[in-house]
This record gives structure tokens, C-alpha cells and sequence, in this order.
């Protein structure tokens, strides 16, 4: 796994930032979602007041294919897959549902799904892609950044690409040149939005 | 006779005989909790008795402690009830409270978070004042506590511990008026108290709200009430039987200088005005009885000596 490269809160209050650093850690760590982050940098004036948080996430690019989890073994006039991993085998029966029919899939046990009479190879099953797993990372990033700000800030910008990340929140109507703060920040970083 | 309050804690087997000792010194029993094989009794004993207490009850693997928040009720004020307060800290602290013997509830201002737009309104504030202390959970920062303190503590007048993220010597100095405890160093936080240095921290916000009310207790003695919270608890049980059949955890909440009676207002005030308390003294002329804003339970307020001229 990769660790966080770059980490920092920045506030005027130093216990504040403490807190939050720590508040920040555990959100992340029970969303399993510090693997996404390559660097992260949240700056907090309670003055303000104002939250900002800007990310730069990494790269999740593996797409989830059915031979990922699951075994082929192709027979006389069927193919039996067994499945190692349950994760994704719901939206791998909806993708079987609708290319082959209902007629020609199904699925004995948990861990066992047969296809009948499916013109297609073994090879063929085993590149389908099942699942793009850096589709709800997004959201859920969006979500664990509104359990870290604070819960009086309820207007927000919030901004995801694949690759980055800006959530601003505040009590008060959010200031004009947000923007160019969330440039700022993403310059502390090195990096750009 | 001064009666402290205690926990027992010890096995099932033939712990009818501490219940029957503890009665027969003149003791009350204020909860008593059965878990598996385990019970937990909290009590108010006469201090010289503890010592015979605790002598009956070794053979039966007992063990006695002064446990002082027995029978008091606890307001843990948190500044929301979404995921961002609860269940770290204010839980927390709200479920170590009441394993020492205090009836905690959570109360929440429905505007509670924030700096510039949380507020209380009259429900909340009235509904903590029915406690004998409020704790409030505050953030992190201290220009949002400072800011929010004039707000949320306007119109309470039960004593207020604080508990916030800076630490104790800059709550002091921002909390203006001042509160009646601090606690720094215990922010919002989003992990469970489980580690020594986090669990010594909820020790030290029960030794301030201990020192607090301590202060209140010393208070009422100045001016005893007119009937022990405990026996009048007793006397509630026998009188009105109803209360026999409600389920809540705590049908009867004693309180320092009160009761809380969970049974509806409007059928029985009444009844519970004319609870006879022998000679021809009746609750009301020792008690207030007044409708309680949490739920439609009634509330007992207990006058003082100085009002009634009677102790019973």
C-alpha cells in the first residue's frame, strides 16, 4: 500500500490543528480510504470561518474483470466459475443476465455460477469488466471530508477529478475568490487542481 | 445519619440478603441492575455501616465502594446528534458516567453546531435545568467556543462543567461568564476512548463534576429538604403502583433535590400530590409537583427545610 506522501493542517490554533489532524486520520483510516490519498493538505480558520481541503489522489486504474475472482472451468455445453470473492458477483450476474439471458446463467450455490450453452470462450469471460472501482471513490471522498469539517459548516464546494480533489465548507456564504485559495493551496503542495 | 452513595457489586446468589441489610440500616436502593451472573446495586447506605456491609458481603464475593454520583442525573449537552459528536466523545463520557452510578442523558440543541448560528431555545434550556448538572461536550477550536459559549449557556442555571478541545487554562480564560468546571484537551474526536491516557481523561471529567457537585451538595445541606430524594423514592413505589408497570431503565430518577417520575402528568400529579407521608403530611406540602418538558413525565421538586419547616 501506498503511504501519504505529504499530510498537513494548517490553523492558527496549534491544538485545533492537532485535533483535526488526528480527526482526519481516523475518518480515512475507517473508510479505507488513505490508500487513495497521495497528498493531502487542509487548511482551517475558524475566524472566518473557513475549511478547505485539497487532495491529490492516486492513480487507481485496475479495473475489476471476472477473472479476477473467479475460476473458469469450461465442460461439455456449459462453464462452471467458481467464485473466490462475493464483492462483485452481484453486478457480474446482471452483466451475465443481460449478454447471455436468464436461461443460460445460473447460480447453484453462492460460490458457484454455471453458464449453458454461451457462445463465448473461456478467455472471452474472463477479460469482462465487472466493476470500475475509482467510479464511487469520489463520493466517497466527498463524504468522510464532510464528517472531518466541522458539522456548523454546511455550505460547501465540493470539486473530484480522477486525480484530485478540493472540498471548501463554511458557516457563511462561501468568499468569491475561493478558487484562487484552493490554487493556493494546491501550490503548497506542488501540485495544481 | 449521613448516607453516602455506594455501588455494590457482587454475585447473584443470595444477594436478597444485602438488599434486606441495606433496608434494615436504613439504606435505599436506587437501581439495581442484574447482568448474567453479576449484580449491581446502587444504594444509599449510612456511612458507618459500610464497613458491616462490606463484612456480610465477603463471603458472598461483594464488594462495596462510595460511589459519589449515585443518584444524581447528568445532562451530557452534545453539540449535535449527527456522526460528527456522537458516538465519540459525548457517548463516551455519557456511558463511564453512568457505569459509576449517575443517570446521564444526552440532549442535543436542535442549532447546536457551529460558531456564528448555534443558539438553544427554550425547550432545550428548560430541559437541561431539570438536571442537577449540565456537562457540555464543545469542539475543537476556541474562537468557535468562545464565540458560541454566550449562546448556549444562556438561561441555564444548573451548574455547567465544560469540556473542549484547548486545554483547561484557555478554556478558563475564554469562557466568559465563567463556567462552573473546565476540562481541556477533549475536543470532538472520532475514536473510541479505549487507551490508558483516554480513559484517565474521562476519569478527570468525572473528578470535576464531582468537585461540582460536591459544592451543590454541600448547598442543600446547608438547607436540608424536607425528605430524602431516595426514601421519597420508596414511598413512590409503594403509594402509586402503576409505576411498578413502566419499562423504562429508570421508572423513578432521583435526583439531588428531586425525583423524576415517569408516568404521564394529566392521570397521575394528582395522586402523587396526595402520597401520604404520615401525621397528616401529604407530598404537597413538602414538594412541588410539576410537569417535566422530556416527554409528558412529571418532576418532583423537593422544598427545603427553610420553606416547609418539616423534615420527615
Amino acid at each position: 500500500m501506498q503511504a501519504v506522501e505529504y499530510f498537513e493542517v494548517e490553523c492558527k490554533e496549534p491544538a485545533g490543528a492537532a485535533a483535526y489532524k488526528q480527526i482526519a486520520n481516523d475518518v480515512l483510516l475507517d473508510h479505507n480510504l488513505l490508500k487513495v490519498i497521495y497528498k493531502l493538505h487542509i487548511f482551517i480558520d475558524p475566524e472566518v470561518p473557513i475549511f478547505v481541503a485539497v487532495a491529490k489522489l492516486n492513480r487507481v486504474t485496475s479495473l475489476i474483470r471476472v477473472g479476477d475472482f473467479a475460476d473458469i472451468n469450461p465442460q461439455e455445453g456449459k462453464m462452471t466459475l467458481v467464485i473466490a470473492n462475493e464483492t462483485y458477483l452481484a453486478p457480474m450476474l446482471k452483466i451475465f443476465w443481460e449478454r447471455f439471458g436468464k436461461d443460460h446463467v445460473e447460480q447453484p450455490d453462492r460460490f458457484t455460477v454455471v453458464l449453458y450453452d454461451v457462445k463465448a470462450t473461456p478467455k472471452e469471460i474472463e477479460e469482462i469488466v465487472v466493476a470500475d472501482p475509482s467510479e464511487p471513490l469520489g463520493k466517497d471522498l466527498i463524504y468522510a471530508f464532510r464528517l472531518i469539517a466541522p458539522e456548523g459548516f454546511r455550505l460547501r464546494q465540493e470539486i473530484h477529478t480522477r486525480t484530485t480533489m478540493s472540498f471548501v465548507a463554511s458557516e457563511d456564504p462561501l468568499p468569491e475568490d475561493v478558487d484562487k485559495l484552493v490554487k493556493e493551496k494546491f501550490a503548497l503542495m506542488e501540485e495544481t487542481p | 445519619m449521613t448516607l453516602v452513595p455506594v455501588t455494590y457489586k457482587g454475585g447473584i446468589h443470595q444477594h436478597d440478603i444485602v438488599i434486606s441489610l441495606i433496608e434494615d440500616l436504613g439504606g435505599y436502593i436506587v437501581q439495581k441492575h442484574m447482568i448474567a451472573q453479576e449484580v449491581v446495586l446502587q444504594a444509599f447506605v449510612p456511612r458507618e455501616d459500610i464497613d458491616l456491609i462490606a463484612r456480610i458481603s465477603k463471603p458472598l464475593f461483594g464488594e462495596i465502594s462510595e460511589s459519589p454520583l449515585v443518584g444524581t442525573e447528568i445532562a451530557v449537552v452534545s453539540m449535535s446528534l449527527e456522526i460528527h459528536h456522537l458516538p465519540h466523545p459525548s457517548c463516551d463520557f455519557a456511558e463511564y458516567a453512568r457505569r459509576i452510578g449517575a443517570k446521564t442523558n444526552m440532549v442535543s440543541p436542535a442549532r447546536g453546531p457551529g460558531k456564528r448560528i448555534s443558539t438553544i431555545n427554550d425547550e432545550e434550556r428548560d430541559v437541561i435545568n431539570e438536571h442537577d448538572i449540565a456537562v457540555y461536550a464543545f469542539g475543537n477550536f476556541e474562537t468557535c467556543i468562545k464565540h458560541k459559549w454566550p449562546a448556549m449557556h444562556r438561561g441555564v442555571d444548573v451548574p455547567i462543567v465544560v469540556m473542549g478541545g484547548p486545554d483547561k487554562e484557555t478554556l478558563e480564560r475564554i469562557i466568559d461568564p465563567p463556567a462552573d468546571g473546565y476540562v481541556g484537551n477533549v475536543g470532538r474526536f472520532m475514536r473510541r476512548t479505549k487507551e490508558a491516557d483516554e480513559l484517565s481523561k474521562l476519569d478527570e471529567i468525572v473528578a470535576e463534576v464531582t468537585r461540582v457537585l460536591e459544592k451543590k451538595r454541600q448547598q442543600i445541606a446547608k438547607d436540608p429538604l424536607s425528605i430524602q430524594p431516595a426514601r421519597l423514592m420508596e414511598v413512590v413505589r409503594e403509594q402509586v403502583p402503576a409505576i411498578l408497570d413502566v419499562t423504562s431503565p429508570t421508572p423513578l430518577t432521583v435526583q439531588m433535590a428531586g425525583l423524576r417520575v415517569k408516568l404521564p402528568y394529566d392521570t397521575f400529579a394528582e395522586p402523587i400530590r396526595q402520597i401520604d407521608l404520615g401525621d397528616g403530611i401529604h407530598l404537597k406540602d413538602l414538594a412541588e409537583v410539576v410537569p417535566s418538558r422530556m416527554r409528558d413525565y412529571i418532576l418532583v421538586k423537593i422544598l427545603p427545610f427553610s420553606e416547609t419547616n418539616t423534615v420527615i
